[in-house]
């Protein structure tokens, strides 16, 4: 009988403690938002009266609206260079277009292999020695360092389900190489590389242990700004401003999934 | 086909970044873990020494945080395994409906910036923090238990924010495991159990492996998540690294324990590679 019962479905116990495994993921979340609300200056569970007053507060700050500007304009940039130079190089190391191509893709993974505290302090050094120090240029280079695996991985993801054939077809039909790769491959691969530019988005928007060490006073972004407000103490401004993050990657995964159906890729 | 040309000229750019903003700053970092830092002074100038890595290997202090970190990576690893193993499980094997709202649910936390996470825990954990409190109101201590800046505060924050990677390594190797070779283990009489420790769990093994090194080297690499639950006292190699580059500006010490910190996470990701290979060719 027991053969026949065995269609290695989930049995109640490996489901429930499934389910509180999802509830310990979401615990923290959920806590931040319900301090984000509450009136009193400390955090309290069930929170104390309702109030928006912190997100007010946070949005009048220029403190955090120029971190947030910063952080924007270095997650835009970077991706977006990141994009450019990583598709163009994926396209021709997946079309094997360049010799050692396998040893060349390694290579251009290896700062996902290094932590990422000794990029920073290596950067540091760095930029200490050529003045780049402090400069908006230096960190968006860092930040295209940290994506670029990023986008080379969903590049290579997203070319092998290309058929080469499509693009060669384009080709005796008389398009030039760069109007086959317009016309024909970029579409095909576009859905794919908006999930890996909203990965690259994410992970300059989110980086500390980089950029930590090459801000300088006046443009710090808005996880440096939480992380060193945190050492000071923390207040329901920080939860409130955390809160506004919460409800922007809540939107931008809804989004990605509605666009490209997210889950498929995992 | 694209001209071998035109394949360098698409290549170079995103070589040449890397070299020029990842490679030669790596490499400068070497000199610099030779030097010797007087404090006030700077490097003195022509002295080349290995004082820094001896240190790193006979002081106390060090030796301390890096069995520390280490302890650290394997118990947040096993953590995230016994966690994440039924999550996983329920994805690849659970009613399809559920399939797409579970993934978000892992995805989300995981997507959600380091920071804001952490800041959760230190919300949820500090000595009048949430759990406290509660435990507090149930009657169940009298005093606040410690669950900040020491070693439970960074394995339960770190097991929040690695497990995510876990989750999804084990989906895709449960994934792989045909269920034909479970039904013939069923029929022939294991029982539920042994079809799990017998089939399942040896079949996934190499995405157990996988998830389990991602996790070891995030967790050792880690700095942000041990810096705010363990406060400037309690320290990881990481965090020792950024106090060494920002507060005491003795880049030489810090520059070695970069390289040990480094060479510890690529040769746990080398030995790792190698065993696979292994396990590839025994099959």
């Amino acid at each position: 009988m027991r053969a026949r019962d065995h269609d290695g479905a989930p049995r109640p116990l490996t489901v429930a403690v499934a389910l509180t495994v999802i509830v310990f993921l979401q615990i923290p979340v959920l806590v931040v938002v319900l301090a984000a609300f509450s009136e009193t200056s400390y955090l309290t569970l069930p929170p104390q009266g309702l109030t928006l007053n912190w997100f007010a507060k946070v949005l009048s700050d220029p403190t955090y609206l120029s971190a947030i500007r910063m952080s924007l304009i270095l997650a835009v940039s970077s991706t977006a260079i990141s994009l450019v130079i990583g598709v163009a190089a994926s396209y021709a190391l997946f079309r094997k277009a360049v010799p050692g191509a396998e040893a060349i893709v390694a290579a251009l993974m290896s700062p996902l292999a290094l932590p990422a505290v000794v990029i920073g302090v290596a950067l540091l050094q760095y930029y200490s020695l050529t003045g780049l120090r402090g400069s908006l240029a230096g960190l968006v280079m860092a930040h295209v360092v940290i994506t670029s695996p990023y986008v080379v991985r969903s590049a290579f993801a997203s070319l092998a389900g290309v058929d080469v054939a499509t693009e060669e077809a384009a080709r005796v039909l008389g398009a030039t190489g760069l109007e086959a790769f317009r016309l024909v491959t970029l579409p095909l691969i576009a859905p794919g590389m908006a999930a890996g530019a909203l990965f690259s988005f994410i992970t300059s928007f989110d980086n500390v242990p980089v950029t930590i060490f090459l801000i300088n006073a006046q443009q710090t972004t808005l996880p440096v700004l939480i992380f060193s407000s945190v050492e000071m103490g923390v207040d329901p401004g920080v939860a409130a401003v955390s809160t506004l993050l919460i409800l922007a990657t809540g939107l931008g995964l809804l989004a990605a999934e509605r666009l490209v159906g997210f889950h498929r890729f995992v | 086909m694209i001209a071998p040309r035109h394949g360098l000229l698409l290549v170079t750019p995103l070589a040449l970044t890397l070299i020029g903003f990842f490679l030669i700053p790596v490499l400068l970092l070497l000199p610099t873990s030779f030097r010797e830092y007087a404090p006030g002074q700077g490097f003195t100038p022509g002295v080349w020494t290995l004082e820094n890595y001896i240190r790193i290997v006979t002081d106390g202090f060090y030796l301390e945080v890096i069995a520390r970190t280490l302890l650290l990576g394997l118990l947040v690893t096993l953590a995230c395994l016994l966690l994440g193993y039924p999550l996983a499980y329920l994805i690849a094997r659970g009613p399809a409906r559920w399939r797409t709202a579970l993934i978000l649910a892992v995805t989300f936390p995981m997507l959600l910036n380091l920071v804001v996470r952490s800041f959760g825990w230190i919300a949820l954990l500090t000595s009048r923090g949430l759990v406290n409190n509660l435990l507090v109101q149930l009657g169940l201590i009298s005093a606040p238990l410690k669950l900040m800046y020491n070693l439970t505060g960074l394995m339960i924050g770190l097991t929040h924010i690695y497990l995510p990677f876990m989750v999804f390594m084990l989906v895709a190797a449960i994934r792989n495991v045909p269920r034909e070779v479970e039904a013939a283990a069923a029929t022939l009489g294991s029982s539920r159990l042994h079809v799990f420790t017998a089939v399942t769990l040896p079949l996934s093994a190499p995405g157990v492996l996988s998830g389990s090194i991602l996790v070891f080297v995030l967790t050792i690499s880690a700095l942000v998540t041990p810096r705010m639950l363990g406060g400037p006292t309690y320290k990881v190699m990481a965090t020792v690294i950024y106090d060494e580059y920002m507060q005491l500006l003795d880049w030489a010490s810090g520059s070695a324990l970069s390289f040990t910190l480094a060479a510890m996470a690529i040769g746990v990701i080398w030995a790792s590679s190698r065993l696979t290979k292994r396990w590839a060719g025994m099959t």
